[in-house]
């Protein structure tokens, strides 16, 4: 059904002569080693309205920590908190205009929809201290995350200048995002290469390797 | 203070059903001992295990954690433990509290609060459920004793920043208690000793005290209670413990604090006396390579009780280290863990000398036999100088020997 949804799109797009051009964006560090799970997303310096990304992003809590470590959804659309553990979880976060706290008992889900502002949503437990995540929030339908070759195809539809932007957690910059202005009108190969580097990621790891600690 | 306190809890728990969460926790510890001892402290003796001379099979520990946790952060918490061996079989409660755990600000703070009877948060091994020791069955001399003497009515407030908002691969917490209930606290410890265990007083329970010649007529102390109740307030004094804890991130901790209980010493009620009892405690638990893992555990501080007409009886001096290394290799862990005592009496009381000097050696084998259920083997060695054993008619300097076998059940 998406596939179709897609086909129709596109034979819409290009019936009022739009394109489609498949982007692949490479992120390497200054060694030129490959970086995985960086976040990419293209914001379009044109004043065009791009359709909603209406995939709905999946933030698990699995074998007591975030699965996966980093998200990224769209403005304005639903993320899924889904506890798959056998015990329950008080996710929140404290910092911004995005806060949240829910408690979510084993094996349920929280959906939230009311994310008002686009930027990082820094996720804790307040059970389980060392686990951490993160859901980056962007206004724009184009984004992604990287592979384990560094890569990721991002597929747009309007010609034009984008803003290519690359953000980690970690990553040891303004922001912690590296930006670079793009002209982007046909299929293209865009290596982005980072010479700052990725700070230390705190393992989500619980220490006790002992199942009958007292505490909470 | 307790019934009210009871009620509270049941009111809450029954008021909030719908939105709260209940848990059940708890150990089943059944053991099977070989002891080359005196008669146990635990009935009155100078003997330093609380297991009994020769060949026995108890119920070394039935311990079960009520908790109810509701939405907003705010948990109930009610611990109950029941011991029997040969000698005596006891059941009852040994912590009851409400705890509140905020959600961290903006900067990464959060509060906690705890009211409540509780432990003040000092032990590095009696972590498990119902303050089980996890990797030995018997705790450290210091844990022994604050199974034994601390425990408190009181409230906690403690502040955690949390390094992962701050890029910090640590978080630091603050914590603050301030008390009542624990005044008579040091004279257990004043009058049998540095003692290796793994009973917890219950809340409502008094425990046996030696015979030492002040006790008879005539003598200083012989207006002391035949037992001693280590939680009972005897003067509406506060009493508080500070503590501080560095948490670093997959590698540790550190702890530090300072307890007093403030207790008036020359307060006497129906034999139970003030012991002004102050002690500091540093600790760390650190992992290190090849899953070795080291404990450490260091505490020292005195304790006083006076005469009404104030003069000293008993002042003594105390302390206790113990270092454990520990490692796991899969179902398989064993442990060896050294301790060090005294006791420095500091007062002219006759018949009544408290000093202590010894040394402990516990060796510890576990295998897990299926997640819940634990099987160990442990040997404990204890040799120590004690004068007050010469009131007995026992050898000053002895060398006491166990050897444990244990199924322990967590649930």
């Amino acid at each position: 059904m998406r596939y179709l949804c897609l086909k129709v799109l596109t034979f819409f797009c290009m019936s009022y002569g739009a394109f489609a051009a498949d982007i692949t964006v490479k992120v390497l560090d200054k060694n030129n080693k490959p970086l995985a799970d960086m976040v990419v997303y293209l914001e379009s310096k044109a004043n065009i309205s791009l359709p909603l990304n209406e995939n709905i992003v999946e933030v698990g809590q699995f074998d007591r920590s975030f699965t996966p470590y980093i998200s990224v959804m769209q403005l304005g659309n639903k993320v899924n908190f889904k506890n798959k553990d056998d015990i329950t979880h008080h996710i929140y976060s404290p910092i911004g205009e995005n806060k949240f706290s829910y408690k979510i008992s084993a094996g349920q889900s929280q959906i939230k929809s009311d994310f008002e502002q686009a930027g990082e949503v820094a996720m804790g437990c307040n059970i389980h201290d060392w686990m951490s995540g993160y859901l980056l929030i962007v206004d724009t339908p184009i984004f992604g995350k990287t592979d384990k070759k560094g890569q990721l195809n991002l597929t747009v539809q309007h010609s034009g200048e984008y803003k290519l932007v690359v953000w980690h957690p970690q990553l040891d910059a303004l922001d912690n995002r590296f930006y670079q202005q793009v002209q982007l009108s046909e299929d293209k190969t865009i290596t982005v290469k980072l010479d700052n580097k990725i700070l230390k990621i705190s393992e989500q790891k619980n220490e006790e390797d002992f199942d009958f600690l007292s505490d909470y | 203070m307790l019934k009210i306190f009871l009620v509270t809890l049941l009111m809450l728990s029954i008021s909030a059903v719908n939105s709260a969460e209940v848990k059940w926790h708890g150990v089943l510890d059944i053991r099977a001992t070989q002891a080359n001892t005196l008669e146990s402290y635990i009935d009155g003796g100078y003997g330093k295990f609380n297991s009994h001379d020769g060949a026995n099979i108890s119920l070394a520990q039935a311990g079960g954690e009520f908790i109810v946790e509701w939405d907003t952060g705010i948990s109930a918490h009610i611990v109950a433990n029941a011991y029997s061996d040969k000698n005596d079989s006891t059941v009852g409660l040994t912590e009851a509290f409400l705890k509140y755990r905020a959600l961290p600000n903006d900067a990464g703070y959060r509060w906690q609060t705890k009211m409540g009877i509780f432990y003040p948060e000092i032990s590095l091994e009696n972590n498990a459920f119902a303050w089980a020791s996890r990797n030995t069955l018997n705790s450290s001399a210091i844990n022994t004793w604050l199974g034994e003497e601390i425990r408190v009515l009181g409230g906690e407030v403690a502040l955690t920043r949390l390094g992962k908002f701050n890029d910090n691969g640590f978080d630091i917490t603050v914590a603050a208690t301030a008390f009542v209930n624990n005044d008579p606290a040091g004279a257990l410890l004043s009058w049998h000793g540095w003692t290796i265990g793994n009973r917890q007083t219950l809340w409502t329970e008094s425990k046996a005290i030696p015979d030492f010649r002040a006790r008879m007529p005539g003598y200083d102390l012989n207006e002391q209670a035949e037992k001693s109740d280590p939680f009972l307030e005897l003067d509406d004094n506060w009493g508080f413990h500070l503590r501080s804890k560095i948490k670093v991130h997959n590698k540790g901790q550190i702890t530090v604090g300072y307890y007093d209980n403030k207790a008036t010493p020359y307060m006497v009620e129906n034999g139970q006396y003030g012991w002004r009892t102050r002690f500091y405690h540093l600790g760390a638990s650190w992992r290190l390579p090849e899953a070795f893992e080291l404990t450490a555990q260091y505490l020292s501080g005195d304790t006083l009780m006076q005469s009404p007409a104030r003069v000293d009886v008993v002042n003594n001096d105390f302390k206790s280290g113990f270092v454990a290394l520990s490692k796991r290799i899969k179902k398989h862990r064993m442990t060896i863990r050294l301790e060090e005592f005294s006791i420095t009496d500091n007062d002219l009381t006759v018949g009544d000398n408290n000093n202590e000097y010894g040394k402990s050696a516990t060796l510890n084998y576990t295998y897990r036999f299926s997640k819940p259920l634990f099987l160990s083997v442990e040997y404990n060695w204890i040799d120590s100088n004690r004068a007050a054993r010469m009131y007995t008619n026992q050898a000053i300097d002895l060398t006491e020997r166990q050897w444990q076998l244990a199924a322990r059940y967590f649930f």
